[in-house]
């Protein structure tokens, strides 16, 4: 289809505003100067502190590890929550995906803090904060695969049984193709949502298991350095090259559209 | 692929166990990295930190059940509040034989009468820090709450002010200036408190608790109201930039609140024996000293006197001379009912 | 509507709870009674030191609510901070836009990289990007004012709406728009009269997606924000984070929950209304 002139400007405009910040923190994470304010010389230095800072660095892979484990888990359970609001709605389900999202996300967190230590008695650690995560990403991929399946064609489920296919059938191969952009869609999100989280995991966070937003946070007195600019840029280009290896080697009726 | 994840982690949490490790949960930026690290050396164990930068958040979430922490360095009405609670373990005062080297002054607080609970490790005092030669430039009074609160000081500094996004704090300070005392629940007080707010609020920037030193250091803010340790900071940090400005902080003449922060023992701790040599270890003057020297805040030990860098020792609003001191005050927690009724004149404060 | 009624198979009822009961049951640990502990929380008395008061001693109480709602101003911050998250919403809205319909009409390889990139700046960290927002409105005089709040809060939010949006224009058939051209409708009436009613579904899910955590939000207005842009979001955190005051943070809480739950129900109704385009 034909892209225009005018969307070109409009979404190249759109990208700009996303990346000129971006731009601000690589720049400033070869900065030689201890403040995150303004530019004072070119160095590589904070890159090679990073190499050094265990703590920044187990943090940043708590939240690697983190993200990807909590966005799978909500990624599954999401998409089939998103499945069932469109087919079945039951009664319930609605109120119970879409609360999360709209709950103000400290109160998540003391909540859950709450729940976890006093009825549970469970000791904090990853897996509390795991469970925080999936929490509240499973309603974010509800809402993105249901907005997906909403509208769908219901001609192709009705086709895919005269031809004598099973539910089952029906599902892979024509459901799950349909739905595939939202179900990425959702894991992204989820991914996003989960390696980002501050107010969540401040709380159910255990006793000296820290993630990046945590360990970033504790140092906001002592003015964000550079090295936090360093483990950004780092991160993208992790974030950049396993999503650019998971595109190679997903199967093409993943990638496939209506 | 979940399962062997699932194994990775608790092997990982097991050897995270066997070790010697004792849990630090501190404000940030209140022990340097080398204290830390001669401690692990001395020790032959390892420290491991979180952090807080407010009492209340570090409340806030023992309350929510967080444990596991050995040490916590909680101000002086925090103690008194965990020790009604509950929730600190008393300490042995026979392993803690540098307990001596504590000033008088500091022994037998009001919050913690004997020292049965807590340690005092370090004292702020909550203050202006300004842009000296700015300020030399308009003329303005560096001695007075007035410079934050006083219109015909303001207009000078419209947009380039910052004050503290503290309830306590802030109306802590406009009660001193109004000549009350930093306790004072009288009503009426507190809103000619809040009227004095309401009426400098429109020449101030922004509430902040911690972007101010760099806004100071950089030189887009004048004046900040916020802790002498962070004003300490910034003056190091503008210096070594090489900014054609100094900053300079006091203690206005009214009074200020200070704040004496201690180590204690939490009651969940599970390794109070390491506890203990920690506080030890700190009560030393050497290692005593590095507070004061490293992060410019003041010092309760008389052992490290000695150690302290000249230029901090000297400093009046880090050491404040006497009379000084009488006219600084500790905060008390306030009651529940009274809390809320903060909580209300803060949110007019916001809002108006 | 789905034809699931139609369904005669009986593996039809046991893959409904197969697929339903999971993430039900998970939510139901995880998130009902975690949330049912704070709601009851909202009926509590503070604690003398913080937190709750033992049931026991002072039992249950509505102090919180006629605290809340004996003084207009905290319908005045309510209102304030929808306003702030529907401009979010709206000023997201016109961003994403055209940038999902440009990603919709690229083929197959760039559209992925498109996508990736606008996931990416979310790799990073939130507050670092804060930080460089300060950085870049500073000098511009534009920091510590509401202009920087919005800024922060369109730029925080901007791929929950490119996202829903992208998943449902992609589906949009092009021979409903190629049928339209040749009908003769002018590029504008092909949009506003088959595209955007189409993309309703998308949209409705972003702005969802948007507004909601903007009114929780409370870092983006604490860090850009001047003297006077205090949002609901904050008055929460500083009932648990500042105050102590539990009964009154679960309450506030609890009151824009059920404020959101009721204008999404309404949109909600707003778009089965319009039937199935």
């Amino acid at each position: 289809m034909k892209r225009g002139f005018w969307l070109w400007a409009a979404a190249l405009t759109t990208y700009a505003f996303l990346y000129v910040p971006l731009a601000v923190v690589v720049l400033f994470s070869f900065n030689d100067s201890e403040l995150n304010a303004s530019w004072v010389g070119f160095t590589t230095r904070w890159y090679a502190k990073l190499l050094g800072d265990a703590n920044l660095l187990q943090a940043a892979a708590n939240s690697l590890l983190i993200a990807i484990v909590s966005s799978t888990i909500a990624t599954v359970l999401g998409t089939m929550a998103g499945i069932s609001l469109y087919r079945w709605r039951p009664r319930f389900l609605p109120f119970l995906v879409l609360t999360p999202v709209a709950m103000p996300e400290i109160l998540l967190g003391v909540s859950l803090l709450l729940f976890f230590r006093q009825v549970l008695d469970l000791t904090l650690g990853l897996f509390s904060i795991l469970a925080a995560h999936i929490t509240f990403s499973i309603g974010f991929v509800a809402i993105i695969v249901r907005a997906r399946l909403t509208g769908m064609d219901e001609g192709i489920f009705e086709a895919a049984r005269d031809l004598g296919a099973t539910s089952w059938r029906t599902f892979t191969r024509v459901t799950f193709p349909l739905i595939a952009p939202g179900i990425v869609a959702g894991f992204l999100m989820s991914f996003t949502l989960s390696i980002d989280d501050f107010v969540i995991t401040f709380f159910v966070a255990g006793v000296g298991v820290s993630t990046l937003p945590l360990q970033i946070y504790s140092m906001i007195k002592v003015a964000v350095t550079p090295e936090v600019n360093a483990i950004s840029t780092l991160l993208m280009a992790l974030t950049l090259t396993l999503i650019a290896l998971a595109s190679r080697f997903v199967p093409d009726t993943l990638r496939k559209s209506a | 692929m979940k399962l062997a994840l699932a194994l990775l982690l608790s092997i990982l949490a097991c050897l995270a166990l066997a070790e010697d490790t004792l849990y630090l949960y501190n404000w940030n930026n209140y022990i340097s990295t080398d204290t830390a690290a001669r401690f692990e050396a001395w020790c032959g164990c390892r420290l491991k930190q979180d952090y807080y930068s407010d009492n209340e958040e570090m409340l806030a979430k023992l309350e929510a059940g967080a444990a596991g922490y050995d040490l916590l360095v909680p101000t002086g009405n925090a103690v008194h509040t965990l020790i009604r609670k509950n929730e600190l373990r008393a300490l042995d005062q026979q392993r803690l034989p540098h307990l001596a080297n504590i000033a008088d002054a500091y022994l037998n607080p009001w919050y913690d009468r004997g020292n049965h609970y807590s340690v005092p490790y370090a004292t702020t005092v909550t203050l202006l820090g300004y842009n000296a030669t700015k300020l030399a430039e308009l003329g303005l009074p560096i001695d007075s709450w007035a410079l934050i609160f006083e219109p015909e000081y303001l207009k000078k500094l419209k947009g380039k002010v910052t004050v503290l996004n503290s309830q306590r704090e802030l109306l802590a300070a406009a009660l001193r200036y109004l000549g009350h005392s930093v306790g004072d629940t009288d009503p009426e007080h507190w809103q000619a408190a809040r009227d004095l707010i309401l009426r400098a609020k429109p020449y101030w920037a922004t509430f902040s608790n911690s972007t101010y030193i760099k806004d100071l250091a950089i030189g887009n803010i004048w004046v900040a109201h916020g802790y002498s340790n962070d004003m300490f900071r910034a003056r190091e940090d503008a210096k070594a930039a090489g900014r054609p400005f100094a900053i300079g902080f006091a203690i206005p003449k009214e009074g200020a609140v200070l704040a004496v922060d201690n180590f204690v023992i939490h009651n969940s701790s599970r390794r109070p024996d390491l506890a203990h040599r920690f506080i030890d270890f700190m009560l030393r003057g050497e290692n005593a000293a590095d507070v004061s020297n490293l992060i410019g805040a003041g010092n309760p030990n008389r052992a490290a006197l000695p150690y302290i860098r000249p230029d901090v020792a000297d400093e009046p609003a880090i050491f404040p001379p006497p009379d000084t001191r009488a006219r600084l005050e500790m905060l008390h927690d306030l009651e529940p009912k009274q809390r809320r009724l903060m909580s209300r004149l803060w949110t007019e404060i916001k809002v108006k | 509507m789905p034809a699931s009624s139609s369904r005669t198979d009986k593996g039809g009822r046991l893959t409904r709870w197969l697929v339903t009961l999971p993430p039900a049951l998970f939510l139901v640990v995880f998130f009902l009674i975690p949330a049912l502990i704070m709601a009851a929380a909202s009926f509590r008395e503070p604690g003398e030191f913080g937190g709750l008061a033992p049931l026991a001693e002072r039992g249950l109480s509505l102090d919180a609510y006629r605290f809340i709602f004996d003084d207009v101003i905290y319908a005045w911050i309510f209102a304030k901070s929808f306003a702030v998250a529907g401009l979010t919403t709206l000023l997201c809205l016109v961003l994403a836009y055209p940038l999902a319909v440009l990603i919709v009409r690229s083929p197959k390889r760039q559209r992925d990289l498109f996508v990736l990139l606008v996931i990416l700046p979310f790799a990073s960290n939130f507050l670092i990007r804060i930080y460089a927002w300060m950085i870049i409105l500073g000098p511009l005089d534009l920091l510590y004012r509401p202009v920087a709040v919005i800024i922060g809060m369109v730029y925080v939010h901007l791929p929950f709406m490119i996202l829903p949006l992208y998943t449902n224009l992609e589906k949009h058939d092009p021979a409903l728009l190629e049928a339209a051209q040749d009908l003769g409708a002018s590029k504008w009436t092909r949009f506003w009269r088959v595209t955007w009613p189409l993309s309703l579904p998308g949209v409705l899910s972003g702005a969802a997606l948007v507004f909601i955590p903007v009114l929780g939000m409370f870092a983006v207005p604490e860090l850009l924000g001047g003297t006077g842009d205090l949002l609901i979001g904050n008055l929460i955190k500083e009932q648990f984070l500042d105050n102590r005051d539990w009964p009154l943070g679960a309450a506030l809480s609890l009151v824009l929950t059920v404020v959101v739950l009721a204008v999404a129900g309404v949109s909600s109704a707003l778009t089965r209304s319009r039937g199935q385009p």
